[in-house]
């Protein structure tokens, strides 16, 4: 277990995941699609509320390249980070609902929804063209840690702590990672000091560097960290242990017994563009999921370790359950629910 | 290291394509910082899609180059026109324009390029000679007390740059400090001063404050004297730095080269802070400290060593570890990703050869810098001859580009014409610009290490104590700020 992420897992981790991608069947039958009264006669904006270079903005660029090499219809990204979301979020909201501008979100837009009821509903103020990235979290300590190997051993050594003990996190209150260790320090009954890192990298630097003793993340953002055998996973949020992960215990496992929830990225258009060209979109974006320049890019991001794909129906009931399950806990947290 | 950097140079020139591709990017980076606005990130945005075609080496090697000659390129507009092409830049206008009024527009170009080319080189050497060991020691002993305890620092001299008095000083960097509250607040990321406007939960951005208060101010400052008449075009001058000049510098120079690499090695931090900090650090072992923000060629030579010593250093938390110290090296592991490669330890033993053609074409980069620098230097400063009517027009219109293309927001472009009216109030009255942007820049970092740093040490602020860097930085700002006010008491300083 001590060096799982060592050259054998990777060999495994790399079959399950071709054997992931051999299974993969498009749901999208039709290769191609008349364009409805021309439309799009130009390029498309896609607008993503968050940098470049984050998760967000790579799964932009991805669907992009594979809407455009699909239907040859340009796609322009206009980054509008900041306010967790919610500055991208109000461009586009302000921005005309021809068609012709699509939003990236992830569930951040969910959670802002159940929090604030003014906020717009990803499944009703605007209508899910794809969810193409579904993953779930887990909880990492450096593989050369000897304080701790597992997760018993993890939870007894933080309850010895007194409180003391450290991990790294998002900053937002509020948030999906927020939520979900609230959930597990409760079921555990431990109490660990949760570290607000709004950035990717010095989060990862701080587990690295001995800064904090843990690490709360998806295994996509990590994956660098785990091939090189620099962290391991202890514990699994998702009610199955996903293959490539076959060594660690998922949280029921170890006793807990919430719904795990999961982040997903997805893409929208406004409730209000025409129907025959949200019809053309959803299938451009439906179809650009089952591209293979999109699969090798979620391959990369171990997002086919559990089925990543929503369509429209399936984006709606994924976003209505987890509006749901957030606004139960901002009850419950005492938070003021509007 | 000398063999593996041969073969890493005999690559990059030994192949028409890579040539091609390098002097590419040192003419584009230039280009790209020195325009307010669209900065070399800009250029790395667009190009990024395209690095799919290249070669592993060539698309990391593109990005490398980009990050060494554009964060020297914005200089040139922060010395002539106070338009700092970047935050990192803008510590250079600090001294620079008003050595640009002062008719030594020369000098201040020349110390930039020789100084950007020293720090960048410096920089690319000792990453060449010590990545992993160096990429180790930091993130085992620098966290976010440390961060914060060195912003401290910083800001403890903050009051002594440009203000007619040291509490006009304060007043102006407690403005700064203010101002980077904006936003939601990094731990809970609660709204603050918002007013319920969502594009303000993102904080006011730095390019447009800024150019608000550096480039905007201005043009208000000489409007006012044109229309006054006493107006006076700044003369060009074309005589650069002596080498006497330049080695009574020395010292200035090898601080910044430590400061700026100390700052670049820290993940997430990168050439921003190691400007402001080069600066801060020269005010504070000046004897003259009343005479930076007036035109010092130290100031010039102190902001432009450390911002491009971050470069060479900002690679090494990429490489070592992967982790991205700024938005330009979090783009370069798009890069790497596009090519089935993740930046981090793996990345030494699976690809030597790639790493090596970095570390050449960034060290070569760096030398450009020279060379190019001095060849455009008299061209560029031509630009000085436009008359102001039409100058000024010309600022404005590249400023107001360059506030709204950096985050397609109107607010942008509100708060850079806010920031420049406010600019030049307070420019009326004595407190000081740099001062502000001191503290909004170094606010902003130092707000979000302290409550990590709380965070950690679980709301016990004497443990800050119990780290040895952390005590150090944090005694040594106390003490500059203890002498600061006793020199202020002074009567010497009373009566002047």
């Amino acid at each position: 277990m001590k060096k799982f992420f060592g050259t054998g897992a990777i060999a495994a981790a790399v079959l399950a995941l071709s054997t992931t991608g051999y299974g993969f069947e498009c749901a999208v039958k039709e290769g191609t699609m008349a364009k409805p009264g021309g439309f799009p006669e130009r390029a498309l904006t896609m607008i993503v509320p968050y940098g470049p270079a984050g998760g967000s903005g790579q799964v932009a660029g991805a669907m992009a390249e594979a809407v455009t090499g699909l239907t040859s219809v340009a796609i322009n990204r206009d980054h509008k980070p900041g306010g967790s979301g919610t500055v991208g979020m109000t461009a586009y909201m302000a921005a005309p609902a021809d068609g012709y501008n699509v939003l990236e979100h992830i569930d951040d837009a969910s959670s802002a929804h159940a929090l604030d009821s003014s906020r717009p509903n990803p499944s009703s103020d605007l209508i899910p063209l794809v969810i193409s990235q579904v993953t779930f979290s887990q909880i990492y300590i450096r593989t050369n840690e000897d304080r701790f190997n597992d997760w018993p051993s993890f939870v007894k050594w933080v309850k010895a702590q007194n409180g003391k003990a450290t991990i790294a996190n998002v900053s937002k209150e509020g948030s999906m990672e927020r939520v979900t260790m609230k959930f597990i320090t409760e079921a555990s009954g431990m109490t660990i000091q949760q570290i607000s890192f709004d950035k990717g990298a010095p989060r990862y630097g701080a587990l690295l560097g001995g800064q904090v003793d843990a690490l709360f993340e998806q295994p996509g953002d990590v994956r660098k960290f785990l091939d090189a055998g620099e962290f391991k996973p202890i514990l699994t949020i998702f009610d199955e242990r996903p293959s490539v992960f076959a060594d660690v215990p998922t949280h029921r496992e170890v006793g807990m017994k919430f719904d795990p929830l999961l982040r997903f990225r997805g893409f929208y258009v406004h409730k209000d563009a025409p129907a025959d060209r949200v019809k053309w979109l959803q299938w451009a974006f439906q179809r650009g999921y089952c591209q293979d320049s999109y699969q090798a890019f979620n391959e990369s991001k171990f997002m086919t370790v559990i089925d990543s794909y929503r369509d429209t129906a399936g984006a709606r009931e994924l976003i209505t359950r987890s509006v749901a399950q957030y606004r139960d806990v901002y009850k419950a947290m005492g938070l003021d629910v509007k | 290291m000398l063999e593996n950097f041969i073969a890493g140079s005999g690559a990059l020139f030994g192949d028409p394509t890579t040539i091609a591709i390098f002097v590419f990017g040192v003419v584009g980076g230039m280009l790209f910082g020195a325009i307010p606005g669209v900065s070399m990130l800009t250029l790395a945005a667009i190009l990024l899609p395209f690095t799919a075609e290249l070669t592993a080496a060539q698309g990391v090697m593109l990005f490398a180059v980009i990050y060494c000659t554009g964060t020297y390129g914005g200089a040139i507009t922060a010395i002539l026109f106070n338009i700092p092409g970047a935050p990192e830049n803008a510590p250079t206008a600090f001294d620079g324009y008003p050595m640009t009024q002062q008719g030594k527009s020369g000098k201040a170009v020349g110390a930039a390029v020789l100084c950007s080319a020293i720090g960048g080189v410096a920089s690319a050497l000792i990453m060449m000679a010590a990545t992993e060991p160096l990429a180790k020691w930091a993130i085992r002993n620098i966290g976010p007390p440390e961060i914060f305890a060195l912003v401290f620092f910083g800001l403890a001299v903050a009051s002594s740059v440009g203000a007619r008095t040291i509490w006009k000083g304060w007043m102006s960097v407690l403005l700064g400090l203010l101002i980077a509250t904006i936003g939601q607040d990094p731990v809970g990321g609660i709204n603050r001063y918002n007013f319920g406007y969502s594009d303000l939960a993102a904080g006011i951005a730095f390019v447009p404050a800024i150019l608000g208060f550096f480039a905007v101010s201005e043009i208000f400052v000489q409007a006012e004297k044109k229309a006054g008449g006493k107006y006076t075009a700044p003369k060009v001058s074309m005589s650069f730095p002596t080498i006497v000049e330049l080695w009574l510098h020395k010292v200035a120079v090898l601080r910044s080269i430590l400061v700026g690499f100390f700052c670049g090695i820290l993940p997430g931090i990168g050439a921003t802070l190691a400007a402001f900090m080069g600066y801060g650090e020269a005010v504070r072992w000046s004897k003259n400290k009343e005479e930076f923000g007036k035109g010092k060629l130290e100031g010039v030579i102190s902001s432009e060593t450390a911002n491009n010593a971050a470069t060479g250093a900002a690679m090494i938390p990429l490489l070592a570890l992967g982790l991205p110290g700024g938005a330009l090296t979090a783009m370069m592991v798009a890069v790497f990703q596009m090519h089935d490669l993740e930046p981090g330890p793996l990345v030494f033993y699976n690809s030597p050869d790639l790493i090596w053609i970095v570390f050449a074409a960034m060290f070569y980069a760096n030398l450009s810098i020279l060379f190019i620098g001095l060849i455009e230097t008299k061209t560029i400063l031509n630009l000085l001859k436009i008359p102001f009517q039409f100058l000024a027009p010309l600022i404005l219109l590249l400023a107001t580009i360059g506030a709204y293309i950096s985050r397609g927001l109107v607010l942008d472009v509100m708060v850079m014409f806010l920031a420049g009216i406010i600019g030049f109030l307070l420019r009326r009255t004595g407190f000081s610009i740099p001062g502000i942007v001191l503290g909004l820049i170094l606010g902003k970092i130092g707000e979000q290490n302290f409550a990590q740093g709380m965070q950690m040490v679980h709301y016990d602020i004497g443990t800050y104590f119990s780290r040895p860097i952390c005590a150090l930085l944090i005694a040594a700002g106390s003490l500059t700020l203890i002498v600061g006010i006793y020199k202020a008491f002074a009567p010497a300083s009373k009566t002047s």
